[in-house]
């Protein structure tokens, strides 16, 4: 099976460390990406591996392979009104979901 | 997603014969029915061999356990929801699973 | 098929069966027709059921709970935990390539041991299923799987760390980990104070599935998960309980 990488995956990967943002995108019916995270901007806490998006895996499209990263968002930035300050969240991102966020 | 609902898995809620129900009026302890590790080897099987994916599986799952099945507990709701599942979807038809399952009452009682 | 009783006088052992549930439910007879009908009909093979029956039975935390115990003991397997979990679980058994013997029964390619430390608690959920460890804890507990912990875990953490019993300062980093990818979880708590001298198999003892999830935390004693069980609503005597009235 021919794996090629998407036109967004040929940035270069984010680092641990960086922030980024859950981008806004129109999803498939059984898109693994958690909607109270859309929007949120986090920090790329680990980069896992290199895979092909579910959307596509699930129906079995000759698809794109894309790096793979746990993000951590602050819980306060993802749920108005969230009391305890330290507490975060993680959870595991294509690289397709992601973008810089500059603050 | 279909949640039209299926005869023959109305009849079969029964509350008053889940596992949660009978263990207690039997003293028996075990936490879960004989055939709860069966249901889960097939939900492993249909997802390694394609014909039910998890993720579609459990959606369904989800969508069930809080409507037509809500009031049966698990691994009963569970069941329920598979057998839903796969006949919304053409991998067996209610008509079939309405003859075995007299046939392997039969089988089973015989003994 | 019949039997008879025999009565033995004081002194001699009497066999009583264990209780078993002695109808044939619905249920019973839903799960075997719907199976046997997915395999006539080619959606999988018998073998293969049995295959992942079989490795259904097999598993539990008792890897989980070595491995923890292991690390607690030895830096260097603590060190490779942290730094590479499949090849920490290989040295307790279990090989997460080939758990069944016919591959994965899902796709995940990485399991990462979450460390805990006086300043960060880790807890583990998948919002999207249910997804779970299962080569290393077993099978997932129910409420595991329940929409009640998928959904309010992400967002009321210490509400429901509270309905286990766990309550944290809050000061202390309580993060939770959605696995909603091919990575897998699982909690390495820390060592309860206490336990300076016990032996890796007394400190493997009291690290319970729970434990590794993240809703527990390990306690010299507690070597049992419990959670509260249902009374029966209207319980049946047996003939015999009834005559011995």
């Amino acid at each position: 099976m021919k794996k090629s990488k998407s036109p967004e995956a040929s940035r270069a990967p984010f680092k641990v460390g960086d922030k980024v943002r859950v981008r806004d995108m129109p999803y498939m019916f059984y898109t693994r990406s958690q909607l109270y995270t859309r929007g949120a901007v986090g920090t790329i806490a680990a980069l896992t591996y290199k895979d092909l998006i579910p959307e596509e895996e699930a129906f079995n499209f000759d698809g794109h392979v894309e790096q793979y990263y746990i993000v951590r968002f602050r819980q306060k930035d993802l749920w108005p009104g969230y009391p305890f300050d330290n507490d975060t969240l993680q959870t595991e991102c294509p690289h397709r979901w992601l973008e810089p966020a500059t603050n | 997603m279909s949640e039209d609902r299926i005869a023959l898995l109305e009849a079969t809620c029964n509350q008053d014969k889940t596992w949660e129900a009978l263990a207690p009026r039997y003293g028996v302890t075990n936490p879960s029915p004989p055939w709860k590790t069966s249901l889960t080897a097939m939900c492993d099987c249909l997802a390694a061999s394609g014909a039910l994916p998890a993720l579609e599986r459990r959606n369904a799952e989800d969508d069930l356990a809080d409507s037509l099945y809500s009031h049966i507990p698990s691994p009963e709701r569970e069941l329920l929801a598979l057998v839903h599942t796969m006949v919304s979807r053409g991998l067996v038809n209610e008509a079939d699973l309405i003859s075995r399952m007299k046939a392997v009452r039969a089988r089973l009682e015989e003994v | 098929m019949s039997h008879t009783h025999t009565h033995g006088s004081p002194g001699d052992t009497h066999h009583k069966a264990a209780p078993m549930v002695e109808e044939i439910t619905d249920y019973e007879v839903l799960e075997i027709a719907v199976r046997e009908l997915a395999i006539e009909h080619g959606l999988f093979t018998a073998e293969d059921h049995r295959k992942f029956t079989e490795w259904a039975e097999s598993i539990g935390p008792a890897a989980g709970s070595r491995l923890v115990a292991k690390a607690w003991t030895d830096p260097a397997y603590k060190a490779l935990a942290l730094k590479d979990g499949l090849k920490a679980c290989k040295e307790v058994g279990v090989d997460w390539a080939e758990p069944t013997g016919v591959g994965t029964p899902s796709d995940y390619m990485e399991f990462h041991v979450l460390e805990d430390t006086p300043a960060l608690h880790h807890v583990i959920v998948c919002t999207l299923c249910s997804c779970y460890p299962r080569p290393l804890l077993g099978m997932s507990p129910e409420w595991y799987r329940t929409t009640n912990y998928r959904r309010r875990l992400v967002r009321w953490p210490r509400q429901v760390l509270a309905e286990f019993g766990l309550i944290l300062p809050p000061e202390v980093e309580v993060r939770v980990e959605d696995s909603n990818q091919k990575c897998r979880f699982m909690v390495m708590p820390m060592r309860p104070e206490g336990t300076g001298n016990w032996t890796e198999e007394q400190l493997a003892e009291i690290v319970t599935r729970d434990c590794m999830i993240g809703v527990a935390l390990p306690k010299p004693g507690r070597t049992a998960d419990v959670h509260p069980i249902q009374k029966a609503r209207r319980p049946v005597k047996s003939s015999h309980q009834e005559a011995a009235q």
